[in-house]
């Protein structure tokens, strides 16, 4: 649908697939993707000591990225989203304060992004009553407040969305985007995930199993590690809205999908399943992979195998839990940044495997609540 | 390639006016107002406050599905997971049976189980960080509340959490449209639910945004939002796939519009562009002509922003029709339940369409004259003749969403 197509909306195919045209990232060892792919091939981590639960990006200020109004007002978590959406939005040449606000909208995927504002407005109400506590907290309290001031700081009015689907949200995100562009409910699209864990969220993770007291001192990474603060930005379009602005895209999505899992022992099933969906939602086969990149918490054998089965026969290369020793554990932001060092690396393939370069890469997450999702790239 | 067309062929509810579908539309029509002073109002952190609460029987209590290792339901997941059970029962399917397998569920919310955060407050003081136990994690996640009802149903398709505040119900209907649409799933659970909060009741009076009594939308002396706790559910379904197993067809889901006001946090950008830019969405991806629309379904919450806004966008997109097309407002009658509200919403405009009759907007005296001329179908609801239904809704930071239903095919 066109601003001045009338009637009933097509619905595309998935194999119909949308273009990536800008990142924006902001990460303990780096805000440029470049920069962050060197720190990963070095082996850096972002974990300090003094800091033994999280990583955090050191001197963040969002002044230095983004103009914002009001910024001063929103929580760490909405500021780094903010600052990489700008940056993102920049790196696509792209500018929502005109008529193209219209036609950009916003997904986010963020669960526990308002989680410390809404902690801090309930305390203060009950320390200091409701004549004392201030009144414009509240608003920024609700889950979707994130992405609202998110969209609200650049005029994004074609929608603005929130999941919370852990950490399978982030890839979740990038699906309900493509379908929103397919349709013509917008020409570009921000997808965007920000983690800046709490204190209260790193108390109770601890206390949960999900992160460690020393990251540091596990071996080989594993499944131990502590949390890690991240925000990720892409700008998604149509490829005709790319090609309009002569904008070459990075990559693509050719397709996604999502399952769910009802056990923990069957979460490494359904994540395959959401693979082998995402494959078929675009005709293709395990083959025509050079690269299945996978994030899951508490991912070890089980992962492995199940996902090496979905590879059999192709020469593809499976990387498991890559980032958690060096980023930490980044909830919903961790699909985004699998996604965009799998484009990375797509891009700077230049192997000279039998039949070319492959291609295409597969990203897939699951959370230890049971969402499974997975999406299948092509290189721009 | 055509989108597929999508019915709706369950419906389920928790709501102060009851769970039952017969019950809640009988009291719906009589324009029955269910806001009443809260049992204990300090529980929203007032001395005194209206909501519409609902009262959970131990039949209601123990008919709730519960999934392995789920540990305690909170409020607002007993309610959604009964409205969930309730839905896909009305829907004739059973849990665990071969249609869940690539069946789904999007849920929306807008603070989920928002009491636990009411918890450690209250207990922070004495105990601080040893408030909070291993369990804290996994309840604050909303996620959890999607992730219940999925495990009791043996859902295994694509379970999403959306928070778009107060459209979360309309915004997960419209994405669940979207999967069945475009063939991903054939069959889809979705809508939203929320409890009552000490959050919003606080935040909007500090906005002397909560009426000191009952909500009255649309009318001259509306003095702002009365809140209530609920649940509603769908499930929707592709149409040859409801009509193969010869399922029962409340009405058909055509399409959606959105929008997004970026205008303010939380104030309604008042000359109801956003709201205009949705309904002509919905309209023109529909198909759907000014004159074919019988009835709209208000977010009329009762503050003044909102229906000024929204009643100003009516007449912007209807023009000349506006007086012809009654539009009313449940949230009179069972309180604005947030993320539940839309999708309690869809429900009454599913069944507004089944029994061929409009609810009323209850509580309404005399409508505020700088609306112009509407019918707001004030006291009790009447028969009408009805093709074509509208449900908007709007959420804090603008977030617009137009539902369109349509008579059973």
């Amino acid at each position: 649908m066109s601003r001045t197509q009338a009637g009933a909306v097509s619905m595309p195919a998935q194999t119909v697939p949308i273009v990536i045209t800008g990142v924006g990232l902001l990460t303990p060892l780096g805000d440029t993707l470049s920069a962050l792919s060197g720190a990963l091939q070095s082996g850096q981590t972002a974990f300090r000591d003094g800091q033994p639960r999280e990583a955090r990006i050191e001197d963040f200020d969002a002044a230095r990225y983004a103009a914002v109004r009001g910024m001063r007002v929103y929580n760490r978590t909405t500021q780094l989203a903010i600052c990489a959406v700008k940056r993102a939005l920049d790196d696509a040449r792209l500018d929502t304060s005109a008529e193209l606000g219209e036609r950009a909208g916003l997904v986010m995927a963020s669960t526990f992004g308002h989680l410390d504002t809404l902690i801090s407005y309930d305390r203060s109400l009950v320390s200091n009553g409701l004549a004392r506590t201030n009144p414009a907290l509240m608003p920024l309290a609700l889950s979707s407040a994130p992405g609202a001031a998110t969209a609200l700081a650049f005029h994004l009015k074609a929608f603005s969305l929130t999941l919370s689907d852990g950490s399978a949200g982030a890839l979740d995100a990038l699906g309900l985007a493509c379908r929103l562009l397919r349709t013509g409910r917008a020409d570009s699209c921000v997808v965007v995930s920000a983690f800046s864990p709490s204190t209260e969220l790193s108390q109770a993770a601890f206390r949960a199993g999900i992160i460690t007291a020393s990251p540091l001192a596990s071996a080989d990474g594993g499944n131990d590690t502590g949390f890690g603060e991240a925000a990720v930005a892409l700008v998604l379009e149509r490829p005709a809205s790319a090609e309009a602005r002569g904008v070459e895209p990075l990559g693509a999505i050719c397709s996604q999908s999502s399952r769910f899992a009802n056990d923990p022992g069957e979460r490494w099933l359904r994540l395959g399943q959401a693979c082998e969906d995402a494959l078929q939602g675009s005709q293709l086969g395990a083959g025509e992979l050079s690269l299945l990149s996978c994030e899951a918490q508490l991912a070890g054998q089980g992962a492995r195998q199940a996902l090496e089965r979905l590879l059999e026969g192709s020469s593809a290369a499976l990387t498991l839990g890559a980032l958690l020793p060096a980023l930490g554990e980044t909830l919903d932001t961790g699909g985004l940044l699998q996604t965009v060092l799998a484009l990375d690396q797509l891009r700077g393939d230049r192997s000279e495997a039998a039949g070319g370069p492959r291609k295409h890469a597969l990203v897939c997450a699951a959370s230890h609540t049971g969402a499974c999702s997975a999406l299948l790239l092509a290189r721009g | 390639m055509s989108p597929r067309r999508v019915v709706i062929t369950g419906c389920g509810l928790s709501t102060a006016a009851g769970g039952e579908l017969q019950q809640f539309w009988r009291s719906l029509m009589a324009g029955t107002c269910h806001i009443h002073p809260l049992r204990t109002p300090s529980q929203v952190g007032l001395e005194s406050a209206m909501g519409a609460e609902i009262e959970l029987t131990e039949q209601e209590l123990g008919s709730v599905e519960v999934g392995s290792g789920d540990g305690e339901r909170g409020r607002c997941a007993l309610l959604a997971s009964l409205a969930a059970q309730r839905a896909w029962q009305d829907a004739g399917f059973r849990a665990n049976e071969e249609e869940c397998e690539r069946a789904g569920l999007v849920l929306g919310t807008t603070l989920g189980e928002e009491r636990q955060i009411g918890d450690l407050s209250q207990r922070w003081p004495a105990q601080e960080f040893s408030a909070i136990d291993e369990s804290f994690f996994e309840r604050s996640d909303n996620f959890r509340l999607a992730a219940l009802i999925a495990r009791a149903l043996g859902l295994g398709g694509a379970v999403m959490l959306n928070a778009t505040a107060c459209s979360s119900g309309n915004a997960a209907t419209a994405w669940a449209y979207d999967l069945i649409a475009s063939g991903s799933s054939d069959v889809m659970l979705a809508g939203g639910a929320d409890t009552l909060t000490r959050v919003t009741y606080c935040g909007f009076s500090r906005m002397s945004a909560l009426s000191k009594s009952v909500c009255r939308p649309f009318d001259r002396q509306r003095d702002g939002v009365s809140f209530g706790e609920g649940a509603g559910l769908l499930v929707l379904e592709e149409l040859e796939h409801a009509r193969r197993r010869g399922a029962r067809i409340y009405a058909e889901l055509a399409g959606y519009g959105i929008s997004n006001d970026a205008y303010h946090i939380t104030a309604p950008e008042q000359s109801g562009e956003g709201f205009v830019r949705a309904m002509q969405q919905a309209l023109a991806t529909t198909s759907t002509a000014l004159d074919d629309v019988s009835y709209i379904s208000a977010h009329g919450t009762g503050t003044s922003y909102n229906d000024l806004g929204e009643t100003s966008a009516i007449r912007t997109v209807f023009g000349a029709r506006t007086s012809q097309i009654p539009v009313s407002s449940i949230k009179s009658m069972l309180g604005h339940t947030n993320g539940a509200a839309s999708a309690i919403e869809t429900i009454a405009c599913a069944l507004a369409l089944n029994h061929q009759a409009i609810p009323p907007t209850a509580n309404l005296n005399e409508p505020d004259p700088a609306f112009g001329s509407f019918d707001f179908v004030p006291g009790e609801g009447r028969a009408a003749r009805l093709t074509t239904c509208l449900n908007l809704s709007a959420g804090f930071g603008g977030f617009n969403v137009c539902l369109v239903l349509k008579q059973a095919p």
